[in-house]
């Protein structure tokens, strides 16, 4: 980015924490809103009972004050709302939210975001493997592929620490969904088919209570052209990206220069488990 | 300004059957709610039961607000609320043998 353009990103403190490309796609400051954040729902014809299971009951995002019975209100990063995505209490549950656009030019996309995330202060315990995942992914399209980097963090599996980032390239089988052949569905957030980023074991700052917030950066660049990951940062730590990869699936109908970006939290336990996003800054260059 | 404006899905199309409450949902930003009931499906009597909202001081513990909704034979019924906190639920109990698949929407102004 040209000097000027970042001595100006500098001076205002909503951008100068994030390291944009010079094109900003979109800003969200969730004191402004939920501003085009939505649950995800599954593909459905006819009948909402079309739909595969697993993406029935995605939970929608809230603006939340971050507030607790112990201390009131925590607020966010900066002012006092986040995004808070809150899944039920039952070990395995997922809430996903989305923001969907398209892509103009076929170039590098960099994602930022800070975000944290925590288990329902409903125990006196320190909590810290409730939450068993924390991630994000891009769903994108052009005229050959659509293609799907997903990345989480994996806190915990049934109760043990993991503590590092993952990610997914394997393919979900499609089922078709109604009776008129022009809808399909892949649950591509199943637990099935992960892989570990070399070497990103990662402590984040949980802190000692549930109740207790403290915020994490975390980037994620794509290249729209070359169909790659090209960086996954969180806070310090830059992942090595060494056999990374995305989900490719060939084009499909109807998404094309698709560019949705979604945020997901899943507990490990039968506690409701919430990730909150503080805000989010998606930028491109051309 | 113009004044936030946002609709939570906060059930759809579960089945709910005895007691039960919608998840809990964070909303202090709001200075009015409406809490919308479609029902897709029922099974047995349910006209006449209660829906009834709840606020909390912490997303865990719950008391009635005072306000609350009644079922009956329509598609559509609901209830307004003001001045409720930081979190709204509804909470119901259908009788023995009774089923509802609903889409439960709550409305937000701010």
């Amino acid at each position: 980015m040209r000097e000027q353009a970042r001595a100006i990103l500098n001076a205002d403190p909503r951008f100068s924490r994030f390291d944009p490309l010079p094109r900003l796609i979109y800003h969200d400051d969730f004191n402004r809103g939920l501003r085009g954040w939505v649950e995800l729902i599954g593909n459905y014809e006819h009948s909402l009972d079309s739909m595969l299971p697993q993406f029935a009951d995605m939970r929608p995002p809230m603006l939340s004050s971050g507030t607790h019975w112990d201390t009131g209100t925590h607020g966010a990063m900066q002012g006092t709302y986040s995004m808070k995505l809150a899944t039920r209490a039952r070990a395995g549950d997922i809430s996903v939210s989305i923001k969907r656009v398209t892509w103009r030019h076929r170039g590098p996309i960099r994602l930022e975001a800070y975000f944290t995330f925590k288990p329902e202060a409903s125990e006196l315990q320190l909590s810290v493997n409730d939450v068993r995942a924390v991630g994000v992914l891009f769903d994108l399209q052009d005229e050959e592929y659509r293609w799907m980097p997903h990345w989480r963090y994996l806190n915990a599996l049934e109760g043990e620490p993991v503590r590092s980032w993952q990610f997914k390239r394997e393919r979900e089988p499609f089922h078709d969904i109604g009776d008129r052949a022009e809808t399909v569905s892949h649950f591509h957030l199943a637990p099935t088919g992960w892989e570990d980023v070399p070497e990103s074991g990662q402590i984040l700052c949980f802190n000692e209570v549930a109740t207790k917030f403290n915020w994490y950066y975390l980037r994620m660049d794509v290249d729209l052209a070359s169909r790659q990951i090209t960086h996954l940062q969180c806070n310090d730590r830059i992942h090595d990206l060494t056999g990374v990869g995305p989900m490719m699936i060939l084009a499909m109908p109807n998404l094309d220069c698709m560019l949705n970006v979604a945020f997901w939290v899943e507990t490990d336990v039968d506690k409701r488990a919430f990730l909150y996003v503080d805000s989010v800054l998606l930028s491109g260059d051309w | 300004m113009l004044r936030e404006n946002y609709t939570a899905i906060v059930e759809r199309s579960e089945e709910l059957r005895g007691s039960f409450a919608t998840e809990p949902y964070e909303c202090g930003w709001a200075g009015e709610a409406i809490f919308f009931v479609r029902i897709l499906e029922r099974v047995g009597e349910i006209e006449g039961v209660k829906l009834y909202v709840q606020i909390s001081p912490d997303g865990i513990r719950w008391c009635d607000e005072g306000t609350s909704l009644v079922l009956s034979g329509v598609e559509v019924s609901f209830c307004r609320v003001r001045h409720f906190g930081n979190w709204l639920r509804v909470a119901g109990t259908l009788p023995e043998g009774a089923g509802v698949r609903a889409i439960i929407a709550l409305n937000l102004k701010g």
